[in-house]
């Protein structure tokens, strides 16, 4: 029967390619089906499974430690973003394994959407859970954060394997406690950076305890809810962690872990969390230094994230932000740059970006330094216009553009240094705005 | 005189889809005319405020553990928001501060929590979980004295059931119930509703009726507000209702 059902999956997979199609996603939907939901069930899986989960940064991190091994000469499969649920981890495990469903590779690295560790990892054996952090992020579809997070905590109560926490954000860290006998749960950590702050600057979770119900004590916030906290009731946040950041400075960018000094590309302190992430798996797998250091100084993404374009001469940098905090990064790399400038926010409201739009009014427009215009546009160009309006910024500088080739043609009429917000469903078709002025007008892309 | 004082309750906790933009709206209303603005905090283990001492008090939307949390702490104010209320305070209560007004509240497991029981509707979860009331939606009022097509964003399992005055008909969305006929609850100083998005941020009109009727209680007399440039909030409106009514 399994052989059965892996040569049907094969077939699709060969039709899908045949025609073209992406063969990303459709063939497990068809599987799941067929197994009453355990599609992943079929596949036998000797080698190790390091998987990586958490709301921002999971494709860095999952792409990092899978270039970790890869620069090992290890033979690794790695899932391609977008493709981290259970439907989508199958589709790929069906192009890789045998017909008996046998998977052969030395390293599985997967990516997992946080809804679907569970629901993965009960049908193949893992081995290392890293995961990042929980913000809020397209709420209506995966439900409520906390429903989520006692999902990942259920698995977490029988799991045995390395667990590799984010010990600054205590959404995370508590998975560290929900089963006493694992001995292998490691917590990452980063001393406190230049922009740190003592109070908390944006809407966040997390400020309870989620053991005793009291407020978190928090020494600093690096970001967000992200920082060193303590319950002083029950001790929860008093860890030992397994690998510190230290010395972090944004402007060079370095920063020293366990003794080692690195210099990432990308100059955002989520950055460093995720790079702190990467070197505490290096040190759990044993990869040398200096395989280590090529990852993480070699580091950098071409898909909207903090990515830069020339348009004309005009120097763009364009972010994706799929959540109030992934936006607030990118206004505070804005205003900690010098200079006049100006941004272009493109907001839609597809299924996959969840719908609502309400998350833009968790963004902090109120710290907006020198920034001169604001030009609007997607599905929601209006929405995003009023809420940047009511932070107390002047309508008269806000221009509204639906459509994203106008906007650009906008965006690169005055002079000056140019940033890009684009959410989830917005940064591809945003992407190909830019460059088609590109090759319209002049200019280029890195 | 011309002062509005705002107490924003648990607003660490009930805080969901934008929920505490509403305060940014009205905060930005009041600074546009020179109306200052004053918003106070209250929340679990703080002192007792004198809820009679403001004009306004809000709460917005939590998920159902946090709701939990505070229903405890809310009955011992009972006495001071029923109180502030029969004075003439204003009510705005969203989603989740919506229920709790209510007579009671059960949740998706069948767990009763009273709720403040100043009004006399009462809500009951739907057990499935997965069948949530989601999605855009618009509501035709008439309580500015004006037709006027509200839009938000509703994502609720409850389904609040005898309203006896509700905000207004459902256009387009679900309402206080699965595709129910009326939406929110209304007196002339309580505005609940299950709208998110925040609730005001298309809905310019809210905000005015919300603040001229906060600064006239105080005054004694009716007062106007300087009219503002409204037409980004209403061309934001009218691009959903257009979307949403197929035009």
């Amino acid at each position: 029967m399994n052989t059965l059902l892996i040569i049907f999956g094969k077939l699709i997979v060969r039709i899908l390619q045949l025609f073209k199609r992406n063969a990303g996603n459709l063939p497990g939907i068809i599987l799941w089906h067929l197994t009453r939901g355990k599609c992943c069930k079929m596949f036998k899986v000797d080698c190790p499974i390091i998987a990586v989960t958490g709301t921002n940064g999971k494709t860095s991190v999952t792409n990092c430690i899978a270039q970790l091994f890869e620069k090992s000469g290890k033979n690794i499969i790695i899932n391609k973003e977008g493709n981290n649920l259970d439907t989508g981890i199958c589709s790929m495990l069906l192009k890789y394994c045998d017909i008996s469903g046998k998977v052969n590779a030395d390293y599985l690295i997967l990516e997992t959407d946080e809804s679907h560790v569970p629901v993965v990892y009960s049908q193949l054996k893992l081995e290392t859970l890293v995961v990042l952090n929980f913000f809020r992020d397209q709420l209506d579809r995966n439900g409520e954060m906390e429903t989520l997070i006692q999902k990942i905590n259920g698995f977490c109560k029988t799991f045995n394997g390395n667990l590799i926490l984010n010990g600054d954000d205590p959404n995370t860290a508590r998975l560290g406690l929900a089963n006493p006998h694992n001995k292998n749960v490691k917590y990452f950590h980063a001393e406190r950076y230049k922009f740190a702050t003592d109070s908390i600057f944006e809407a966040s979770e997390g400020r309870f305890c989620p053991f005793c119900k009291n407020t978190l004590e928090y020494e600093y916030y690096q970001y967000s809810h992200i920082g060193k906290f303590v319950c002083s009731k029950c001790g929860f946040g008093n860890y030992k962690p397994y690998i510190t950041a230290s010395n972090i400075d944004l402007e060079k960018p370095v920063f020293t872990a366990d003794g080692h000094r690195y210099s990432p590309k990308l100059n955002s302190i989520y950055n460093i969390y995720n790079m702190t992430a990467v070197a505490g798996a290096a040190k759990l797998y044993g990869i040398k230094q200096e395989i280590t250091d090529r990852v993480i100084s070699g580091y950098t993404v071409k898909n909207g994230r903090m990515e830069n374009f020339m348009l004309g001469d005009r120097k763009t940098t364009l972010n994706l932000a799929k959540n109030p905090v992934g936006a607030n990064m990118t206004l505070r790399v804005m205003n900690e740059m010098q200079g006049e400038k100006e941004l272009l926010f493109v907001l839609n409201d597809n299924i996959a970006d969840g719908l609502d739009v309400s998350w833009i009014w968790d963004i902090n427009f109120s710290i907006f330094e020198r920034v001169t215009r604001v030009i609007t546009s997607g599905t929601r160009a209006y929405d995003i216009a009023v809420r940047i309006k009511c932070s107390g910024y002047n309508p008269e500088n806000i221009v509204v553009l639906p459509e994203l080739d106008k906007a650009v043609a906008e965006l690169a009429r005055t002079e000056g240094r140019k940033f890009v917000i684009a959410n989830y469903t917005a940064v591809q078709p945003t992407r190909s705005a830019l460059k088609r002025y590109i090759s319209r007008k002049g200019g280029n892309h890195e | 005189m011309n002062k509005l004082k705002i107490l924003h309750m648990y607003s660490d906790m009930l805080d969901l889809y934008g929920d505490s933009g509403n305060m940014e709206i009205l905060k930005y209303r009041c600074k546009m005319r020179g109306i200052e603005c004053e918003i106070g905090k209250y929340s679990i283990n703080s002192a007792m405020p004198d809820f009679t001492s403001f004009d306004l008090i809000y709460l917005g939307g939590g998920a159902d553990l946090e709701q939990q949390h505070i229903a405890e702490d809310l009955h011992k104010c009972r006495q001071g928001i029923a109180k502030a209320y029969k004075r003439g305070v204003f009510l705005f209560l969203i989603c989740g501060g919506y229920q709790l007004f209510g007579k009671y509240y059960k949740d998706a497991d069948g767990n009763k929590m009273d709720g403040l029981g100043l009004f006399d509707y009462y809500t009951v979860a739907e057990p499935d979980r997965r069948k949530r009331c989601i999605g855009n939606i618009i509501v035709r009022t008439e309580f500015t004295g004006k037709t006027v097509d509200i839009v938000g964003f509703e994502n609720h399992g409850g389904q609040t059931k005898n309203v006896k005055n509700p905000l207004g008909s459902v256009i387009c969305g679900h309402g206080n119930c699965t595709k129910s006929t009326h939406e929110g609850y209304f007196e002339k100083n309580v505005i609940a509703t299950y709208m998110h998005g925040p609730c005001l941020a298309k809905n310019p009109e809210i905000s005015d009726y919300i603040i001229s009727y906060c600064l006239s209680t105080k005054a004694g007399e009716n007062i106007k507000l300087t009219p503002l440039d409204d037409s980004l909030e209403k061309k934001c409106r009218q691009v959903m209702v257009d979307r949403l009514t197929n035009k």
